[in-house]
């Protein structure tokens, strides 16, 4: 079910910013996941959106008039 | 008679567990324990199980720890001894580790924030250390289970490495979750109530 992959996670400014992206991503029918900040991208208590590779441009689209994405990072999970 | 349990040299549970079963058949039991903690652990048994408890410091760092039934604050030596030795791995608890999500949220202030925690606790539980051995799901916790919950695949990991899920049929088709559950087992409050019964850790994020 759940194969090793890559994967890329977005970061935000604040976690209302995560609550932003994932309505507007969930609105536009992207595949997305809210998960932990990955403890070696940073060790504060955040959350974040990760997605598929591929689906980076469309997230970004999606994302850009409304909320600002602060950094994309590499996951292989 | 005294009921003497040596249990210098023994390392934590050891010496709290010699002096349960010691306290379940004799009236007056005499401990002697080689360092601190151990001395700490008993002391803690005794006097949670209503005991009158006497240390007695001996030469070469060994304590010799006189414990009388029934003439501390209780009336009975019940306590089991896990639940006196807060250090001990969880595991050592008797009965499964269950995690209960009682609602689609964790926390309580603001639901939107909470459905996020949620979501980010659900992701996490397959790399915990101490992974459940059970999650049930009711109430608002059931939507987690929907196949479009964003956790779904998660909660299909967790039952790949062996974790049981239940997921409660009553609060299913309330919110009309019928053949919509993705993960998890559709059950019932027989299943959910006798396992909650045997649970020996409940962890409700």
């Amino acid at each position: 079910m759940r194969e090793d992959r890559i994967y890329r996670v977005a970061l935000f400014d604040s976690v209302s910013h995560v609550m932003k992206a994932e309505k507007i991503l969930k609105e536009a029918n992207i595949p997305y996941k809210i998960i932990p900040v990955p403890k070696h991208i940073s060790t504060d208590c955040g959350v974040c959106v990760r997605f598929l590779p591929e689906q980076q441009e469309t997230v970004m689209e999606a994302l850009r008039l409304h909320v600002h994405v602060s950094e994309i990072h590499e996951l292989l999970r | 008679m005294s009921e003497l349990v040596d249990a210098k040299g023994l390392a934590c549970p050891e010496p709290v567990i010699l002096t349960k079963k010691a306290l379940d058949a004799h009236d007056e039991v005499t401990v002697l324990v080689d360092n601190a903690t151990a001395l700490e652990n008993v002391k803690r048994l005794a006097s949670i199980s209503g005991c009158a408890v006497d240390v007695t410091e001996g030469s070469g760092g060994i304590f010799r720890i006189d414990i009388k039934k029934g003439q501390g604050s209780r009336a009975a030596c019940d306590a089991s001894p896990e639940w006196t030795h807060p250090l001990g791995p969880p595991h050592a608890l008797p009965g499964p580790t269950i995690f209960v999500i009682a609602s689609g949220v964790m926390g309580h202030g603001n639901d939107e924030l909470g459905a996020l925690l949620m979501k980010a606790f659900i992701h996490t539980a397959i790399d915990l250390e101490h992974r459940p051995d059970m999650m049930i799901f009711y109430n608002t916790g059931v939507k987690l289970a929907a196949h479009d919950s964003g956790v779904a695949d998660d909660l299909k990991a967790l039952e790949e490495k062996g974790v049981r899920i239940l997921v409660c049929g009553t609060c299913v088709n309330f919110f009309d979750l019928g053949g919509k559950i993705g993960a998890g087992t559709v059950s019932n409050m027989y299943d959910i109530a006798g396992a909650l019964s045997t649970a020996g850790r409940i962890v409700k994020p």
